[in-house]
């Protein structure tokens, strides 16, 4: 088990590191972040001067190694455009989209696998056809278009919910989240339905999926003729057997939501990380871009090594690497 | 749940949040596009910064709403020698923590800026400045390096912050406001990057009492989640409504818009070196020569066109036909110029006599996401020089690809925008038409590579002149050679749109497009 946790570690580290040559080339290539920042009333020294403050004069490797040396000093930078250290400026608006997600996810798999257990049930009934059709609407209709008909039908028409932005926050066990206030869920609830339909069609789907399969096996059958409930059967075994690629797809989702919320962040003006990141990229903020994106890599290879685990527990057949 | 359930539950829901926010006539809250990126007044030239941060400190010299100079901490300013300028402090003016403002604050302010300024670096506004005297608490000597006539355009942005804070404070002690003290308006409450901006009145503001107790100002880049905001009443007022929500909101009995010009001007630069990095195509053949160094040509392109079309069509009205760099009133803004003219058989003619009667193949690239309708002006100019038979490969690119490759000089045929955010043709000019001279700090933003000495000796006659009447006159031909020479081809002026809920504010729009609380008035009841 520590074998494989710390084989998994090593393997971060190896991507992030990756990661980081590819965004510094990257950003090399597309050009100097002064030109992008400047101001057109500045003089050529004021822009020399300023390509020298910020070592953007150096050659590309010299750059990289300033910056691989800063960050095992644990100094990931300043942003350009912010001035402010580029960790304090992420987890400022870390908890937000942490909160959205989570309240997205929990939606999604709470109301996405029973409907896909009971679609997978009964495939042939009309409820489970009409749940079918709604899943395909919600992983097909775009989310910025569902976001905006709910801010038309809720926020504009009906007036129940805000239109957009965080609610109080308050501080909660050392975070600080909105949604110890009811003012706090008003705002959350609108986004994290927008965020949640599609990974709830998702979750529909695999599940049904699992279960039409599962249904037919010889255990259904065999569990059936030892005379033990529907209830026992569905719950107790079926739902076992087809766990392994629902939570698979939760992990990737749970991941690829975290780091890529943007579209619903920028429609709900939800003050997340995702249009902190997008604003760095555009404007070149590479000490903050490199950052985000070892935090998202590291991010996703925790999701996937608690993923790993969880597989481990729920089929005994599974042995995690570097166990005896 | 059933479904009646789960709307009682929304609505109880809605009902507590509409309890805990209580909101009160004295409250104004604005949903603006962009927010400031910290709250050290000397870190940013950018524009959503200082609009942002002059709620809360005051600068040197205020702008009206057409950028003309009037006295803000500064009541007067006058030069008394070449080199020296000397302004006048406001007596009586307090800093949000009850200490009283000196000549001292003023000249600390000045000094602090090369210390703490970011890649926007406002030392463009203090680059003429030597050396700081303090004569008396409200007398401020400023030395130039050279004669400085525009350095009071300069400084309306140089806020003043209190010297009490000391030299060592950075950005984060202003955004936890803790150094956050200036004399202006409001004073600071909160505020975090890309989030709200809080600030309640400053009760012993020297000037005229705002009317709202509380300000906040939200940041809402997405534009339709500004609309929206405002639709549902989560804000009083937005700022740059697009275009199609223009249309509709005219029609919209609940809701008043508010248009004004900007600053931004959209202008074609014309690569007039000896070799363009981007060659010009004759009949699929790269030649050599570079045919926008010849004037015809450049007045072809000039007089193909027509902004009254791009301003009513491509537009949707949003915008005025542009005859020169700045808008009217400006300083330098030359009345000899008539609007431009818009004549194809000419342009043809012109084409003709160049040598290029089967026209040629050119690249023309623009920003997409700078301004309002930068694009699309961008596909109309490429259509309206197809007119005169040529083909033109139109790319309207994200600033932050555009900007670093214009930078190196690798377009041949572009188009942006340019404000002339001081109100004064020098800011103008020398950027972008004085010849390229790190030395003088002239020309750094030439990108074309013209040069015309009758227009450089005219710029630095005017640069050195302290006489307001001669400067303007000098500025004013300097205009006249330009455009004449189609340096740079003005295209449109673009404008910018607020709007609000019928009847609740009135505000006057300012060219440099600043949503100031301050100026903003509720409709009275």
């Amino acid at each position: 088990m520590i074998a494989f946790i710390l084989q998994r570690l090593m393997q971060s580290v190896l991507v992030v590191f990756a990661m980081s040559v590819i965004v510094f080339v990257g950003v090399y290539a597309i050009g100097n972040p002064i030109d992008v920042l400047i101001d057109p009333g500045a003089t050529q020294s004021i822009r020399d001067a300023l390509i020298e403050r910020y070592g953007l004069d150096q050659p590309l490797w010299r750059q990289y190694f300033t910056f691989v040396t800063n960050v095992a000093q644990g100094d990931l930078g300043r942003s350009m455009v912010y001035n402010v250290p580029v960790t304090s400026l992420i987890f400022s608006r870390l908890p937000a989209t942490l909160e959205l997600v989570f309240v997205a996810m929990f939606l999604a798999t709470a109301l996405g696998v029973p409907l896909g257990i009971w679609a997978g049930y009964k495939p042939d009934s009309f409820s489970s056809k009409a749940i079918m059709a709604l899943s395909i609407l919600g992983f097909s209709v775009p989310t910025f278009w569902i976001g905006m008909l709910l801010i038309m039908g809720f926020a504009v028409n009906l007036g129940w919910l805000p239109s957009g932005g965080r609610g109080l926050v308050a501080e909660f066990l050392g975070f600080r989240t909105s949604l110890t206030s009811a003012e706090g869920w008003s705002h959350v609830l609108l986004p994290a339905i927008n965020l949640s339909l599609f990974k709830m069609g998702l979750m529909i789907r695999l599940t049904r999926a699992g279960m039409v399969e599962a249904m037919r096996a010889d255990y259904v059958k065999f569990a059936r003729a030892q005379g033990l409930s529907e209830r026992e059967v569905v719950f107790g075994h079926v739902l076992r057997n087809i766990s392994i690629p629902i939570v698979t797809v939760f992990g990737l989702e749970l991941g690829s939501t975290l780091a890529f919320a943007v579209v619903t962040e920028s429609v709900f003006n939800w003050p997340g990380v995702g249009k902190l990141i997008i604003d760095s990229i555009l404007q070149l903020d590479r000490p903050v871009m490199v950052s985000y994106l070892v935090m998202v890599v590291i991010l996703f290879v925790l999701i996937n090594l608690v993923v790993d685990i969880v597989y481990a527990r729920l089929d005994p057949r599974v042995r995690l690497k570097g166990e005896e | 749940m059933t479904l009646n359930t789960l709307r009682a539950g929304v609505a109880a829901l809605a009902i507590m949040a509409g309890a805990t926010l209580p909101v009160m006539a004295q409250d104004l809250t604005i949903g603006l596009r962009a927010g400031p990126d910290s709250i050290d007044p000397h870190w940013s030239t950018l524009g959503s910064q200082a609009e942002a941060l002059r709620h809360i400190f005051d600068t040197l010299v205020g702008v009206d709403e057409n950028l003309q100079l009037e006295p803000a901490l500064a009541t007067s300013w006058e030069p008394i020698s070449p080199t020296t300028w000397e302004f006048k402090i406001r007596e009586g003016v307090k800093f949000h923590d009850g200490s009283d403002l000196t000549a001292e604050d003023v000249k600390f302010s000045i000094e602090r800026i090369p210390e703490v300024t970011g890649p926007m670096s406002m030392t463009i506004y203090t680059k003429s400045v030597e050396s700081v005297e303090v004569i008396d608490d409200y007398t401020l000597h400023v030395h130039t390096a050279g004669t400085a006539p525009s350095l009071p355009n300069d400084f309306i942005r140089l806020f003043v912050v209190p010297a009490s804070i000391g030299m060592e404070v950075g950005n984060e002690e202003f955004n936890s406001g803790e150094s956050a003290i200036g004399t202006g308006p409001y004073r600071f409450v909160s505020w975090e990057p890309k989030g709200d901006l809080v600030m309640e009145r400053f009760d012993d503001y020297w000037g005229e009492a705002p009317h709202w107790e509380r300000v906040v100002r939200k940041e809402i880049p997405d534009d339709a989640a500004r609309v929206a905001a405002l639709r549902s009443g989560q804000v009083d007022l937005i700022n740059y409504v697009p275009a199609s929500d223009y249309l509709t909101m005219q029609n919209d009995s609940s809701l008043d818009t508010f248009v004004s010009d900007s600053v931004y001007i959209l202008n074609v630069q014309p690569v007039v070196r000896d070799e363009l990095p981007q060659k010009v195509r004759v009949n699929g053949q790269e030649i050599d020569e570079n045919p926008l160094q010849d004037l015809r040509v450049r007045t072809a392109l000039d007089l193909a066109i027509d902004r009254d079309t791009l301003v009513r069509v491509v537009l949707e009205g949003l915008g005025t036909p542009a005859n020169q760099l700045m808008p009217e009133g400006f300083f330098g803004y030359s009345t000899e110029l008539g609007p431009r003219e818009y004549n194809l058989d000419e342009a043809r003619r012109l084409l003709e006599e160049a040598g290029y009667a089967d026209g040629f193949e050119i690249d023309f690239t623009c920003t997409n996401n700078r301004v309002p309708g930068d694009s699309v002006v961008c596909e109309a100019l490429a259509q309206m020089w197809s007119r005169l038979g040529l083909t033109v490969n139109a790319q309207a690119l994200n600033g932050t690809v555009f900007f670093p490759a214009a930078a190196r000089e690798e377009y041949s045929l572009a188009m942006s925008a340019w404000g002339t955010l001081t109100g004064e043709a020098s800011y103008t000019y020398g950027s972008l038409l004085h010849t390229k001279d790190p030395e003088l700090g002239l020309g750094a933003f030439n990108r074309t590579g013209y040069s015309n000495a009758e227009f450089d000796d005219l710029f630095q006659q005017a640069r050195e002149n302290l006489d307001d009447d001669a400067r303007r006159e000098l500025y004013e031909e300097a205009s006249r050679i330009v455009m004449e020479d189609r340096a740079l081809i003005p295209t449109v002026i673009l404008q910018t749109v607020w709007a609000a809920p019928t009847g609740t504010l009135t505000f006057t729009p300012r060219v440099d497009q600043e949503t100031l609380a301050y100026r903003i008035t509720p409709v009275s009841d």
